[in-house]
Order: C-alpha cells, then sequence, then structure tokens
C-alpha cells in the first residue's frame, strides 16, 4: 500500500502517468537484461577462470610452447688409468612426415628447380645408406597404415655426418630428432665384461646391468614459448627441469693389458680348436683385477656380431667347472697350514690307491709306487699322492679351508648373475667326493675363484676381496660405493710361504716347464687338466686345460690364471702354458717388475 | 550532568555545521580561474603526452632491442650446438683410433713388431736376463682376434699416400723402414 502511495504520489507529482509507466517498464526491462547479461558474462567467467581454468592455460601454453627433453648423459665406464671402454654419444634419428612427402620447389644457381619425391628419397638414400626405393617404401608403408600418417623413420641412430647432409638436402618433409647412444670405442677390449644396452637403452648384461645404479642419468625438460619464425618469445616464462648425468664407474682394469691379453688367449684358442677360453689377470696384493679376457671376444658395439648368445657375457665370471689339478696347491696349502704335513714328509704314491673307505683314485698314467715329498706331488701332479696328504686332515677341515679360500662362494666384485660353483656341504659328500675334492673334482670353482687361491698364497697367506669396480665417480670427483679392500688371513705366512716354494718347483719341474719359462723371473705356477662335464650329469671327451701361477714368487705381484675349455687340437697344458708365458711376460714387462735377484730354493721331491 | 554536556555539544556542532557551509557556498560564486592559468595546464597535458610518448617509443625500442637480442641468442645457440656436435664428433673420432686395435693396426702397418721375448741387463752384475732374440712378432703381428666395429672401414696411416699423411701433419713416415705388405706370419706357441 505504502509503495502504491507514493508511486501515486510521484505519478501526480509529474503529472504524466502513461510516460511514467512505460518509462518504468523500461527501466526495469533493462535492469533484468542487463543482469541476465552480466549473468551470462559472470557464468562464462567462472567457467572460464575457475572450472576450466587448468586445462584453457594448458591449451594456450600448448599452443605457444614448446617442450623438449633436455638429455641427461650416462655415466662412462673407464679403465684404472681413465681410458673410456664405454662413452655416450649423441646419435640421430631421421624421420619424415608421409602424408606431407610432395614434391617441392628448391632453387639452385637462382632458379627455382621442381623436386620430386623420387629424387628426393634416392637424395637422402644416398647418404643414409638405403635406395630410394625403399624409402618410397617406407612412405607408401606409413600412408597404407593411416592414410594421415605424419611420422615415420628413414634412418636410425646415424651420426653428425650423415645429419648434416641431409639437412643440406632442405627438405621440407624431413626432420631430426636427438638419441643418446652408447659407444665403446674399444671395442671387444672388456666387452665381454662391458655388457651393452638394448636398442632403446636398456642395460642388458655386464657391469652396464651391474652398475646401472651408478650410471644411471635422469633426462630433464625444458619449455618455453615460442614465435612462428621458432625463435624463442623474449622473457617467456622458462620451465625447466635439470637433466642429471649419471656417474662413471672406475674399473681395476687396463685396457691395453686387457687387449694383450684377450689378443693372446684369441690366438692360442684358435689354434688349439677350444670350444671358450679366459684369462685372469690380478694385482697379487691387493686383489684388483688388472684385466679379464673372455675368447670368444664380443663387441658391444656389435653385439649381434657374436652369435652364441652364450658368448656375449665373461664367462670368466659366470662359468664354473671342475678346476682340476691347479686346484691341489689349496689342499697342499691346508696341510702345510694345519701342521699336520711339512715339506718333507714323504708319502708312498702308487698308480691306484683304494682308501678304506671304499674310494678308487687312479693318477692319469701308470706308474710303479714312487716315494713323494708334496713337492714331487706337485710336480708329478699325482692324485694319489695329493691323496695320501689331502686325508691327514678331516672332511670338516679340508671343507672350512675351502670356504676361507671363498670356494662356493660368488667373488666380491658384484658382477651380474656371477657364478659361485658347487661345494656340497661335508654331509653331502660321498665316499669318492671325499677325495676327489682333494685334486679339484666334485666341485666347481669360476677362473677367479682360482685365481683368488693362488692370490691368497701368493700374498702370504691372505686373501683379498676380488675387485673389479673401484668405485662411481660422482660429478663433483668423490668416490662412492668403494667395496671394501680388507683382507682376511686364511694360511700363517709359513705355510703360503712353503706353499708358494713347492709352486716354484712344481714351475721350474713340470713336464711343461720349457712351455712356460719366463727368463730372469721366479715364478710359481701350476697346471691344471679336468674332464668336462657333458651337461647330463656324466663326463663329455673334452677337457678344461688351465694354468694358474704367479709372479715374481720372491715378491708375488700378479697372478695369472689361463683356462682354456675342450681344445681338441691339443687336450692338454701344453695348450694353456705358452698363453701363461706371454701373458705373464707381458705383465713383468708393463709393470716393469724388477727381475729376481736370489735363485729359488731347492726342494726335495722324493725321500 | 552528562544530559548538560550533551546538548551543549550538539549546538556547538550545529553552528560549526552551518558556518562552512555558508562559506563554501561563497566560494562557489567566484569568478573562473584567470586565463594566465590556461596555459600551465596545456603545458602540463603536453608535458604528460610526451612523456607518455616517450615512454612508448622507449619501450618499442627497448621490445625490438630485446626481440633482435632474442634472434642473436637464437643463432648463436643454434652454432653453439652445432660446434658442440662437431668437438663431439671429432673427439669421439680421437677416441677411436686410439683403441689399442687401431694403435696395433697402424703400428704394424709403419712395420713396428711386437716382442713378446723380454731380456733384462741387471746393473749389478751385468747379467743378462733371458735369451736375447730378435722379436718374431708375437701374436700382435696376428690379424685383430679382438674386433672393434667402429674401425670398420678406417685406413690406416701407412696405406695414405705420403703427401697426405705427411700434409695431415699426421706422422712423417719418410724414414720408416718400408716394409713389404703382409708381414710374415707369426709363429704362436
Amino acid at each position: 500500500m505504502s509503495v502504491r502511495n507514493s508511486s501515486a504520489r510521484k505519478a501526480g507529482a509529474r503529472n504524466n502517468p502513461t510516460n511514467s509507466r512505460s518509462s518504468r517498464r523500461r527501466t526495469f526491462f533493462t535492469v533484468v537484461v542487463l543482469f541476465a547479461v552480466i549473468g551470462v558474462f559472470l557464468v562464462r567467467l567462472v567457467d572460464i577462470q575457475v572450472v576450466q581454468a587448468d586445462s584453457l592455460t594448458a591449451d594456450s601454453v600448448g599452443n605457444r610452447s614448446v617442450g623438449q627433453v633436455v638429455y641427461g648423459s650416462r655415466g662412462e665406464i673407464v679403465d684404472a688409468n681413465g681410458v673410456v671402454l664405454a662413452g655416450t654419444v649423441m646419435r640421430y634419428n631421421i624421420t619424415m612426415s608421409p602424408v606431407n612427402a610432395t614434391p617441392f620447389k628448391r632453387t639452385v644457381d637462382g632458379k627455382k628447380v621442381e623436386v620430386s619425391v623420387a629424387d628426393a628419397a634416392a637424395e637422402i638414400g644416398a647418404v643414409t645408406g638405403q635406395t630410394g626405393d625403399a624409402i618410397l617404401l617406407t612412405i607408401s608403408t606409413a600412408l597404407e597404415a593411416n592414410a594421415e600418417a605424419n611420422f615415420a623413420y628413414i634412418a636410425q641412430k646415424v651420426d653428425v655426418g650423415v645429419l648434416r647432409a641431409v639437412q643440406e638436402l632442405h627438405i621440407p618433409w624431413t626432420y631430426s630428432e636427438n638419441s643418446p647412444s652408447r659407444v665403446y670405442p674399444n671395442g671387444a677390449v672388456a666387452g665381454n665384461m662391458l655388457g651393452y644396452l638394448s636398442g632403446d637403452g636398456v642395460p642388458q648384461a655386464g657391469l652396464e646391468s651391474g652398475q646401472d645404479a651408478c650410471l644411471a642419468s635422469t633426462n630433464g625438460s625444458e619449455t618455453y614459448e615460442k614465435g612462428a619464425d621458432g625463435v624463442r618469445i623474449p622473457g617467456s616464462s622458462v620451465t625447466s627441469t635439470a637433466a642429471v648425468d649419471g656417474g662413471d664407474v672406475v674399473t681395476t682394469i687396463d685396457s691395453d693389458l686387457n687387449w694383450f691379453v684377450q689378443q693372446t688367449l684369441a690366438a692360442r684358442a684358435q689354434e688349439t680348436g677350444a670350444a671358450w677360453a679366459t684369462a685372469v689377470v690380478q694385482d697379487a696384493k691387493t686383489g684388483k683385477l688388472l684385466a679379464v679376457a673372455d675368447y670368444p671376444s664380443v663387441d658391444p658395439n656389435n653385439v649381434g656380431g657374436t652369435e652364441n648368445p652364450e658368448d656375449r657375457g665373461s664367462r670368466a665370471f659366470t662359468q664354473s667347472f671342475e678346476p682340476g689339478s691347479t686346484f691341489k696347491a689349496l689342499t697342499a696349502a691346508s696341510v702345510l697350514d694345519a701342521g699336520v704335513a711339512t715339506l718333507d714328509t714323504g708319502v708312498v704314491s702308487p698308480y691306484r690307491y683304494l682308501p678304506s673307505n671304499g674310494a678308487n683314485i687312479n693318477d692319469s698314467h701308470s706308474h710303479p709306487d714312487q716315494n713323494m715329498t708334496m713337492t714331487g706331488v706337485l710336480i708329478d701332479s699325482s692324485n694319489t699322492g695329493m691323496s695320501k696328504f689331502g686325508e691327514m686332515l678331516t672332511d670338516q677341515q679340508r671343507y672350512d679351508y675351502m670356504k676361507a679360500f671363498g670356494v662356493g662362494t660368488a667373488t666380491e666384485t658384484g658382477f651380474p648373475r656371477e657364478d659361485g660353483g658347487i661345494l656340497h656341504p661335508v654331509d653331502e659328500w660321498d665316499n669318492q667326493t671325499s677325495y676327489a675334492t682333494m685334486f679339484g673334482q666334485g666341485l666347481t670353482t669360476t677362473a677367479l675363484q682360482v685365481s683368488s687361491i693362488y692370490q691368497t698364497i701368493a700374498n702370504d697367506g691372505v686373501r683379498m676381496p676380488v675387485q673389479l669396480v673401484e668405485g662411481c665417480r660422482q660429478a663433483d670427483g668423490t668416490m662412492t660405493n668403494v667395496p671394501d679392500a680388507t683382507g682376511t688371513r686364511v694360511l700363517s705366512e709359513s705355510a703360503a710361504n712353503d706353499t708358494s716354494n713347492v709352486l716354484e718347483m712344481v714351475y721350474q719341474k713340470s713336464w711343461v716347464s720349457s712351455k712356460w719359462n719366463i727368463p730372469g723371473y721366479r715364478v710359481a705356477a701350476k697346471t691344471g687338466t679336468a674332464q668336462m662335464p657333458d651337461g647330463k650329469g656324466g663326463y663329455s671327451n673334452g677337457y678344461l686345460v688351465s694354468v694358474s701361477g704367479f709372479a715374481p714368487a720372491d715378491d708375488p705381484q700378479y697372478v695369472v690364471s689361463v683356462s682354456i675349455a675342450d681344445p681338441v687340437k691339443l687336450n692338454t697344458s701344453a695348450a694353456p702354458a705358452p698363453v701363461f708365458q706371454e701373458i705373464m711376460s707381458q705383465v713383468l714387462k708393463k709393470y716393469r717388475a724388477v727381475p729376481s735377484g736370489a735363485t729359488a730354493p731347492d726342494l726335495p721331491s722324493t725321500w | 550532568m552528562s544530559d548538560n554536556l550533551a546538548r551543549v555539544s550538539i549546538g556547538i556542532d550545529r553552528e560549526a555545521f552551518d558556518t562552512p557551509a555558508r562559506e563554501r557556498r561563497g566560494f562557489r560564486l567566484v569568478a573562473p580561474a584567470p586565463s594566465r592559468r590556461a596555459r600551465p595546464r596545456i603545458f602540463y597535458a603536453l608535458t604528460a603526452v610526451a612523456g607518455v610518448a616517450a615512454i612508448i617509443v622507449a619501450q618499442l625500442l627497448l621490445s625490438v632491442g630485446i626481440s633482435q637480442g632474442a634472434y642473436e641468442i637464437s643463432s648463436l645457440q643454434s652454432s653453439q650446438s652445432e660446434l658442440g656436435r662437431t668437438a663431439a664428433s671429432v673427439s669421439e673420432d680421437l677416441v677411436r683410433v686410439s683403441s689399442p686395435q687401431s694403435l696395433a693396426a697402424n703400428a704394424e702397418g709403419l712395420g713396428m713388431v711386437s716382442n713378446s721375448n723380454p731380456v733384462y741387463l741387471r746393473l749389478s752384475d751385468g747379467a743378462v736376463l733371458g735369451a736375447p732374440a730378435s722379436a718374431s712378432g708375437s701374436q700382435a703381428g696376428a690379424a685383430s682376434l679382438v674386433p672393434n666395429a667402429l674401425l670398420t672401414g678406417s685406413t690406416l696411416l701407412a696405406q695414405l699416400p705420403e703427401d697426405v699423411a705427411s700434409t695431415k701433419g699426421a706422422v712423417t713416415i719418410t724414414s720408416a723402414p718400408v716394409v713389404p705388405a703382409g708381414l710374415a706370419a707369426p709363429t704362436t706357441r
């Protein structure tokens, strides 16, 4: 009522009731429309600013900005002297847009020349080493699969020379992209140990796989805004995540020595028709591996070139075998260390020995009973003589010594899929195994473990952890993951020296002594010939022949262990002996070992 | 008491309120500002407009400068990345030819022979340790048994024409002994 009264009063005052009413209606209508329009804008505003804000922002940035991957560089694997064994390089993929593959115009000598697709394909092919038809086929295949296909590879992982040559062609529908790759500048040198990466950069084997935690890098990204001409808009926001490079793995390997050892080993293995072979060079005082060679060698740059997948790994780490007579050094050292026999103790070694427990031991060749000392037993490599010494210890005692020498446990290298060998617990030994383990049968070791046994004897009875990696070198130069290098005493110093003296006598008096003679140095060494398993629980006709030893014997510094599997043309230790000689000569020469002064002690071999 | 004070204050307020109102009315009647004040106003306006114009021009020039800088940065960055690629590719070549396989093959190509028979002269008594013999070319004389796919297609130094080798400044091979292609096959024992 009051409203009406007041409006009536106002209308009366203006004296024009009709105009006033329509004016009010107009005002009301305007206000309503205004509010409706504002409401629409408000709703739209809230929708854009709040509801769809994130997706719209993303879209707008996506239209202007370019994101690109900043590649982190996978760490290098270097040898002890810093020589790069595995490194990362940038390679390039040449790509194209099949849907846009049409003739284009090119300015040649100021004249515009039309270039057909076939001509362009032929030009690209001449650079990338393909035929033009192959590239045309790629285009047609891509278009068949998808008529709008905008991406196809022309060539992958080409080097910068090819990339530049393709860019020189100025073909508008070709592009390039970065593709970080791995190279191994020294080829097959230590290739079996290094391992390799798959095509998309996943580590497949060896150190690449075992040390991936150190080597792996993290890619970063960088996003910035660019104008139509591709130049970055000044002041546009840049969001970047820094790439993190991987650390470098520093190995204990000497690449030059490793090459020599591989070359020497391969030559002999081919000459003797061997199935495979390994050679290990170890520093006697530190346990560091200076060279590990495998035959056949794999070139990680060309893994496909090695047909047998088993040849692509390192058998020195992953293949255990019955070591045979090289293992007698361990039994002799155990007996001497326990004090149950001395170098003067004599035994009678028959051709065939039938111990009371029912085992049946015989020597490799027929001979009458011989009165032998430990020296004589090892020179002749007599199984029966060794059994007479070995049985002076209980099985458990010998088992404990073997464990202390590292038999039955993978070494400390941390190599992926390293074999620990087989050493059954004592209560699983049968009568024959009880004796067979004295001369390296009934158990298996890797070449590395055999080397470690000789390292222990050479290093006055202290076994050092077998070391392949010095550590992971971070970008700031600090070394992380440095392996423990604390030695453990396995033998007394006198027992180790006595064993060393016996092995020196073996070096001088063995039937292969003329084949491994290194003038000027005192050397301790022992041969081994062991039957190889046929894979069906029995023995094959093949032999694994080996030589292990160290020099200079008066101050042992280097251990060399050579194993050759199934050399069909020469299945005795005469096969590895010259390899041992060449490798040890090279090691002594390379590291400038001082020639021995005093002569070797002369020990009696008979009594 | 408080009643009294309130009334008094209201009275004062009214007076205070009315007086300025009357005075304001008086000011409104004053004649417009004298014409001499117009000139400074134009001057100020011009100054302001000129200032704005100057700022706009300066900003334009600055952004042109920055854009120019962006193009320069862009071209420098691309030439830096090109040079980086060249450096990487050259050092890759260097590492590759420094590999033992390449060195051994080149040394042999130049007629060098590896000696696997070291002989030592002991200074204390002049004793000769080992049996001196001419180097026969050990296993290293054989074809490389340690492959390196990266060396495929690379040329040995000795196979380069002499003028190429010397212009490249690699090695002066004029004084090197001329060795017929293919050393006598070494006898590996």
